[in-house]
C-alpha cells in the first residue's frame, strides 16, 4: 500500500511539474514584451525560473525514478517471493541429489562390502522425477547388493538429455573407459542421438538369459524403439501398452480386433470415439489402425516416411476411417479435444467402449467411482500399439559384466512381477506369459485383482511404434482429409 | 475554462489534488495503453510483419490466406448469431420481466435471486450446463423416466437395450451442437441477470425514480396499465441509460472463449475459439493467421454492435405509432404469461443446475436414469481441496492485489472530479461523463469491454514477451486489471455521486484540508461502496480464464484456469468441485462487503439512529 502510494507521488510529480512550468514560462514572457528592458529582465527572470524549476524538476524526477526503480525492484521481488513453487521444487531437486550422493556409501550393503571386498559399482542414470520409480530402483539396488555383491548407484536426472551429452562429452574427451555414466533408461528420441553417435555398447542385449522372456521374433516392439531396430544396444525394461475398456452392463462381447470394432460401432451407433489426432491418444488409435489394417505391408511403417508409402498406408485407413466416423459419437462431426473426455463419456455411459495407454488408471477410476463398476479392460487379439522403454549400455562402461548381470536382475520375473505391482509402480512387464514357467507366471498375479482391470497373465501381441516421421505424416493426412477440428 | 485560470487552479492545489488528478490521467493510460499496444501486437503480423519469424513485408497475403481455409463463413456466422440472438434474448426477456414485475412486490425477490447468478463466472455456468445438457444429464434423465413409466403403463415402447429394463441415454444434440444452441442458452442465462440489474441499478437512482414515479401516476390515471405504462413511457427512458453496458454484453457474446469451448461445435468452432487454437498452435508460423482472424473477430463484434445499433433505429421508427396509438392495454395478457413463462424456464434451469453439480460433486455410482446418485462421498472434496491450495492460494493474492489497486486508482480519479471545484465548492459536479474528458474517460472504461479479448490480449503478452519476459506477475497483474478496473471505478462512481457535498463543505469551512476532508470524512462515510466496489473487483478478477492463461503461458494456476481444464479432464466429479469452488469465492467476496461495513464502521447507522431519536424529541 505505502509502496504503490509512494508511485502515485511519483507519477504525480511527473504529470503535475511539467506543464507548470511551462505556463510559467509563457505567462511571464507574454507579460515581458512591453519593452525591451523589460522584455531582458523578464527573460533573465524566465530564466532564472525556468532553471530553478528545472532544477526543482530535476530532483523531483529523480525522485520519481528513484521512486520508479524502488516500486519495479518491490514488483520483482514480490513476483519472485510469490513463486516459491517453482523456486522450492529445484532446491528440493537439489537437495535430493545432493542427499543421494551422500548416501551413497550408505546404499551399499557394508556386510557384504566388508567381507568380499571390491564390489562392483554401477552408475544407473534414470530420470528420478517419481517416487514409485526411485522407490523401485531402490529395491533393485538392494537386491543387486544381496544376490551379486554390485553396487547399483542410482543418479537422479531431471531430463535423460543430460545424461547423453555427457557421454558425448567424455567421448570427446577421450574418456573410452572409465565412462561415469554405465546404465541408462532411455527410448525414443535419445536412444536415436545415442545410436547415431555410437555411444551405447553394441550386441549385448542378446547375450542376457532373461531377454529371450521377453520372446523378441514374436513381438518386434521388444528390438524397435520407434522404428528405430535397436541393434542389441538396449534391452527393454517395461511397457505402456493400449488397452480397451468396455462397458459390460451393456455390451456383452466387446469387438477383438480392428474389423470387429467396425460391426460393433454399427451395432451401437454413437457409442464410440477417437479423439482429434493433436491428442497423443488420438493420434495413437490412428497409428494402431493404420498398422492393423495393413497387414500385408506393416515393414513401411517401420521405415522413414515417403509420399508412395503414405498413399499405399491411408488408403486402408481411410476407407476404413470413412465407414467408422458416421456411425461414432455425434455422427463423428465433434471430436473429443482431449482423451481425457473419452473415460468422462465412458462413465455416464455415453460410449460405450473407449481406450487408454495406461491400464493402472481404469480400476483406479472405478475406485474413485468416475467409471461405473461394470467397466472391464482387455487388449486387441490383433495387437496393442505399444510404447517400450529400455535401458542401455554405455560404449565406455568399465565393469560391463556388472552392468549386463544388473540388466538381467531387471528383466527377471522377480523383479518385473514386483514393478508390474499397482502399489510398487504399475508398469507394465515386458516378459512374455507364455515363455514363463508356471511359478514365474504365479509371481504376476496381483494380491487382488479388480475386475475392472486388465487381465495382464494373457499374452497379447504387440505392434511397436511406427517410425517417427509417420506421426506428423499421418496427423497431416486426416487433417486435409477430414479438415481441422479444433 | 481558459489555460489560464486552469493553471491558477493547478498552482492553487495541495499535492493530494494534484496527485488525484495524475491517477485520473494514470487511470485513462492504464485502461488504454495495454488495450491499444496489444491490438498494435496483433496487427502487425496480421499485415504480414514479425520480425521474430523473419518477416518485414506487410502484405494482405495472410487476409487472403485466412479467408481461404474451409469453414471460415461457418465460424465467422457462428460467432455473428450465437452472440446477436443470446444478446437479443437476453435483454428482450430483461425487460419484459420488468415491464411485468416492475410494479409488483416480485421485483425485489427477482433481483435478490438474480444477484448471485451476476457473480457466476461464466465458466461456471457453462460447466454446470454441461451437467444438466448432456444426454446423461438431468433434463434427459427426466425425460427417459417419463418414458419408462409410459412404457411399463404400455402405451410407448422404450428404446431398452438387450431387452433389459437398464437404459443408455439418448443421443440427442445438446451439448456441443453445431449450430450452437448450447452456446445461446448458456450466454442468455448468464447474461440476463446482468441486463436486468443494470436496468434497476438506472430505474432505481433518486431522481429517475422519483420521475418514474411521476409517469406512472399520471399514465394509470389515463388508464393505461402497468405493462403499457413501461413500454411506452419508461423503457424508452430507461433504455438509452442502459445501452453502452448492453453493447458490452454484446460485444462479449459474440467474442467470449470460454463458453463455445466447452459448449460449442469444434467442426468448426466459433471464430474465438479458433482464434485461441491457432494461437497456441505449435508451429509458430500459425500466428500470421491467428493475427488476421483475431483483427476477423474484431470486424465480427464491429458488424454485430452496428447491426444491434441500426436495429434500435429500425425499432425506434417502428414504434413511433406504437407510442401514440393510445391503446391502453397493448400486450398486457401476453406479456405477463410470458414473463412467468421465462422466470419458470429460469427457474428450472438454475434450479436443475444448482442440484445436479452439487450432487455430482457428493456422488458415488450414478447410472444414468437415476435421479439421485447411488451414493455420497466426501472423497473428491478431499481430491480437489489437496489440489486447489496453491491455485486458491494465487486467485486470493490476485484479485486482492488487482482489485485493491483498482479501489485506491478509481476513488483516486474520482476525488479528482471534485477537484475542479475547489474554488467555489458549491458547484457540484453533476455528471462525471460531461465534456471531452469526461468522454475519453467513459470510452476508455468501456475500451476493455467493447475490444474482444482475444484480439489484444495476444498483442499484449507479444509485447509483454518481448520486453519483461520474467515478470509473469506483473503481467497477470495488467491483463486483470485491464478487466477488473471499469467495474471498480462505475460501482464506485455511483457511489461518488450520491455522496453528500455539504459534509465536505462544513469540513473546508472549519480549515481542513482536502486531504483530511478525503480520509476523515469520505472514506469513513463511503467505506461500504468502497468495499463492495472491492468486492466486485475480487469477483471480476477471480472469473477471468483468457487473461490469465495468456499472460502466464500455463505457468500460474488460478481456481478457474484448473477449473475449464478439469472440464475436459476425465472426471465429472471433481469438475463439479471445481464449479462451487469457484462461484463459492466471489460469493464469499459480496457476503464480506456486506457484512464488514456493519462491524467495523456504520456512519449510516448512527446518522439514522440520530434522525429517528431527533424525530421523537
Amino acid at each position: 500500500m505505502t509502496k504503490s502510494n509512494l508511485s502515485l507521488v511519483a507519477l504525480g510529480s511527473l504529470f503535475c511539474l511539467m506543464p507548470l512550468c511551462m505556463f510559467d514560462a509563457l505567462r511571464i514572457s507574454l507579460r515581458g514584451a512591453a519593452g525591451v528592458r523589460v522584455a531582458v529582465e523578464a527573460a533573465v527572470q524566465v530564466i532564472a525560473r525556468l532553471v530553478a524549476h528545472i532544477a526543482g524538476q530535476v530532483t523531483g524526477l529523480l525522485k520519481a525514478i528513484l521512486s520508479v526503480i524502488t516500486t519495479v525492484m518491490f514488483t520483482i521481488t514480490l513476483a519472485y517471493a510469490l513463486e516459491p513453487a517453482q523456486a522450492q521444487a529445484q532446491i528440493n531437486a537439489d537437495a535430493q541429489t545432493s542427499t543421494q550422493l551422500k548416501d551413497q556409501p550408505q546404499n551399499q550393503s557394508p556386510a557384504s562390502n566388508q567381507i568380499l571386498g571390491d564390489a562392483p559399482t554401477v552408475q544407473f542414470h534414470a530420470w528420478g522425477g517419481s517416487a514409485q520409480v526411485n522407490g523401485y530402483i531402490q529395491w533393485v539396488s538392494q537386491q543387486v547388493s544381496k544376490q551379486y555383491n554390485i553396487t547399483l548407484n542410482h543418479v537422479k536426472l531431471a531430463d535423460t538429455s543430460d545424461a547423453v551429452s555427457r557421454v558425448l562429452a567424455e567421448k570427446a574427451a577421450g574418456n573410452h573407459t572409465q565412462g561415469s555414466v554405465n546404465l541408462i533408461w532411455i527410448n525414443g528420441e535419445n536412444f536415436a542421438a545415442m545410436k547415431r553417435h555410437n555411444l551405447l555398447l553394441k550386441d549385448w542385449a542378446n547375450s542376457i538369459p532373461n531377454f529371450a522372456l521377453t520372446n523378441p521374433s514374436r513381438n518386434p516392439a521388444m528390438i524397435t524403439d520407434f522404428g528405430i531396430a535397436t541393434d542389441g544396444q538396449e534391452a527393454p525394461w517395461g511397457k505402456a501398452s493400449m488397452v480397451f475398456y468396455y462397458n459390460h452392463r451393456f455390451v456383452e462381447k466387446p469387438p477383438l480386433n480392428i474389423h470387429e470394432l467396425l460391426a460393433f460401432a454399427k451395432q451401437y451407433p454413437g457409442r464410440f470415439t477417437y479423439p482429434i489426432p493433436n491428442d497423443y491418444l488420438g493420434i495413437s488409435f490412428l497409428k494402431y489402425a493404420a498398422i492393423a489394417l495393413n497387414e500385408d505391408q506393416q515393414g513401411l511403417l517401420y521405415q522413414p516416411v515417403t509420399d508412395t508409402a503414405l498413399a499405399k498406408i491411408t488408403l486402408a485407413l481411410f476407407e476404413y476411417l470413412d465407414a467408422l466416423h458416421p456411425l461414432m459419437y455425434k455422427q463423428g462431426d465433434y471430436m473429443l479435444r482431449q482423451a481425457s473426455q473419452l473415460q468422462r463419456l465412458m462413465g455416464t455411459s455415453e460410449l460405450l467402449l473407449a481406450f487408454s495407454f495406461t491400464a493402472a488408471e481404469i480400476p483406479s477410476a472405478v475406485n474413485r467411482f468416475d467409471l461405473p463398476s461394470s467397466i472391464r479392460t482387455y487388449a486387441m487379439e490383433d495387437g496393442s500399439l505399444a510404447n517400450v522403454h529400455f535401458i542401455g549400455i554405455t560404449y565406455n562402461t568399465e565393469n560391463v559384466e556388472a552392468a549386463k548381470q544388473v540388466v538381467n536382475f531387471l528383466l527377471s520375473p522377480q523383479a518385473q512381477a514386483k514393478k508390474q505391482q499397482l502399489a510398487v509402480w504399475g508398469d507394465d512387464s515386458v516378459l512374455d506369459f507364455s515363455m514363463l514357467a508356471a511359478n514365474d507366471k504365479a509371481m504376476f498375479k496381483p494380491v487382488s485383482h479388480h475386475v475392472s482391470a486388465i487381465n495382464k497373465e494373457e499374452a497379447v501381441p504387440l505392434f511397436a511404434e511406427p517410425h517417427s516421421s509417420w506421426t506428423d505424416a499421418i496427423r497431416q493426412a486426416w487433417f486435409d482429409r477430414y479438415g481441422e477440428r479444433f | 475554462m481558459s489555460v489560464f485560470s486552469r493553471f491558477t487552479l493547478l498552482r492553487s492545489m495541495t499535492l493530494f489534488q494534484r496527485i488525484t488528478l495524475s491517477v485520473r490521467v494514470l487511470l485513462v493510460l492504464l485502461l488504454s495503453l495495454p488495450v491499444l499496444a496489444g491490438l498494435v501486437g496483433v496487427m502487425l503480423p496480421a499485415f504480414g510483419y514479425f520480425p521474430a519469424l523473419d518477416a518485414h513485408d506487410f502484405t494482405f497475403t495472410v487476409f487472403a490466406q485466412l479467408l481461404a481455409i474451409d469453414g471460415m463463413g461457418k465460424m465467422v456466422l457462428l460467432s455473428f448469431i450465437t452472440g446477436l440472438s443470446a444478446t437479443v434474448i437476453s435483454v428482450a426477456s430483461a425487460f419484459l420481466l420488468l415491464a411485468v414485475f416492475y410494479r409488483s412486490a416480485y421485483l425485489n425477490k427477482l433481483q435478490t435471486w438474480l444477484s448471485p447468478l451476476l457473480v457466476l463466472p461464466h465458466a461456471a455456468a457453462a460447466i454446470a450446463l454441461l451437467f444438466v445438457l448432456s444426454p446423461s444429464g438431468f433434463f434427459s434423465s427426466i425425460a427417459a423416466n417419463f418414458s419408462n413409466i409410459l412404457s411399463s403403463i404400455g402405451t410407448d415402447e422404450a428404446a431398452s437395450v438387450g431387452g433389459a429394463s437398464t437404459l443408455l441415454p439418448p443421443m440427442w444434440a445438446f451439448p456441443y451442437d453445431s449450430y450452437g444452441i448450447s452456446i445461446i442458452i448458456a450466454l442468455a442465462l448468464k447474461e440476463l441477470p446482468f441486463v436486468f440489474l443494470m436496468a434497476i441499478t438506472v430505474m432505481s437512482q433518486p431522481h429517475v425514480k422519483r420521475k418514474f414515479d411521476g409517469y406512472f401516476k399520471s399514465a394509470t390515471a389515463l388508464g393505461y396499465s402497468p405493462v403499457t405504462v413501461f413500454f411506452k413511457v419508461i423503457f424508452p427512458t430507461v433504455y438509452p441509460q442502459a445501452r453502452l453496458p448492453i453493447l458490452a454484453v454484446l460485444a462479449y457474446a459474440t467474442a467470449n472463449v470460454e463458453i463455445p469451448l466447452l459448449l460449442g461445435p469444434n467442426n468448426p468452432p466459433t471464430l474465438a475459439v479458433a482464434v485461441v487454437q491457432w494461437f497456441n498452435h505449435v508451429d509458430l508460423s500459425m500466428r500470421f493467421q491467428a493475427s488476421a482472424a483475431a483483427l476477423l473477430q474484431v470486424a465480427v463484434t464491429l458488424v454485430a454492435l452496428c447491426v444491434w445499433v441500426v436495429g434500435e433505429h429500425v425499432a425506434k421508427y417502428a414504434q413511433g405509432r406504437f407510442y401514440s396509438n393510445g391503446f391502453r392495454h397493448t400486450g398486457q395478457v401476453f406479456s405477463s404469461l410470458l414473463a412467468y413463462a421465462i422466470v419458470a424456464v429460469y427457474a428450472v434451469i438454475v434450479l436443475s443446475i444448482i442440484v445436479s453439480t452439487v450432487l455430482w460433486s457428493f456422488a458415488t455410482f450414478w447410472q444414468f436414469p437415476a435421479f439421485l446418485p447411488a451414493g455420497l462421498t466426501l472423497l473428491h472434496w478431499k481430491t480437489t481441496l489437496w489440489a486447489l491450495a496453491e491455485p486458491f492460494n494465487n486467485t486470493l493474492l490476485l484479485a486482492t492485489l488487482v482489485s485493491g489497486f483498482s479501489v485506491i486508482v478509481a476513488i483516486m480519479a474520482l476525488e479528482a472530479e471534485t477537484v475542479s471545484g475547489h474554488g467555489d465548492h458549491n458547484s457540484k459536479p453533476t455528471s462525471y461523463f460531461n465534456g471531452w474528458s469526461g468522454a475519453l474517460l467513459s470510452l476508455t472504461l468501456f475500451l476493455p469491454l467493447l475490444v474482444p479479448g482475444v484480439a489484444f490480449l495476444y498483442g499484449l503478452v507479444w509485447f509483454q514477451l518481448a520486453y519483461f519476459n520474467e515478470a509473469v506477475w506483473f503481467h497477470l497483474f495488467i491483463s486483470h486489471l485491464v478487466y477488473v478496473l471499469p467495474y471498480v471505478f462505475i460501482s464506485l462512481a455511483v457511489a461518488y455521486r450520491k455522496f453528500d457535498p455539504r459534509y465536505a463543505q462544513v469540513a473546508y469551512g472549519m480549515g481542513k484540508t482536502p486531504w483530511q476532508v478525503f480520509v476523515n470524512i469520505k472514506l469513513p462515510l463511503l467505506l461500504a461502496p468502497i468495499l463492495v466496489a472491492f468486492a466486485l473487483g475480487l469477483a471480476i478478477s477471480f472469473s477471468q480464464y483468457l487473461p490469465t492463461l495468456l499472460s502466464t503461458g500455463g505457468r500460474i494456476a488460478t481456481v478457474t484456469t484448473e477449473a475449464v481444464a478439469a472440464a475436459s479432464g476425465s472426471s465429472a466429479r471433481l469438475t463439479a468441485v471445481y464449479v462451487i469452488v469457484q462461484t463459492l469465492m466471489p460469493l464469499l467476496g459480496f457476503v464480506l462487503a456486506w457484512w464488514l461495513p456493519t462491524v467495523c464502521f456504520n456512519p449510516m447507522g448512527r446518522y439514522s439512529l440520530l434522525q429517528t431519536r431527533k424525530s421523537k424529541l
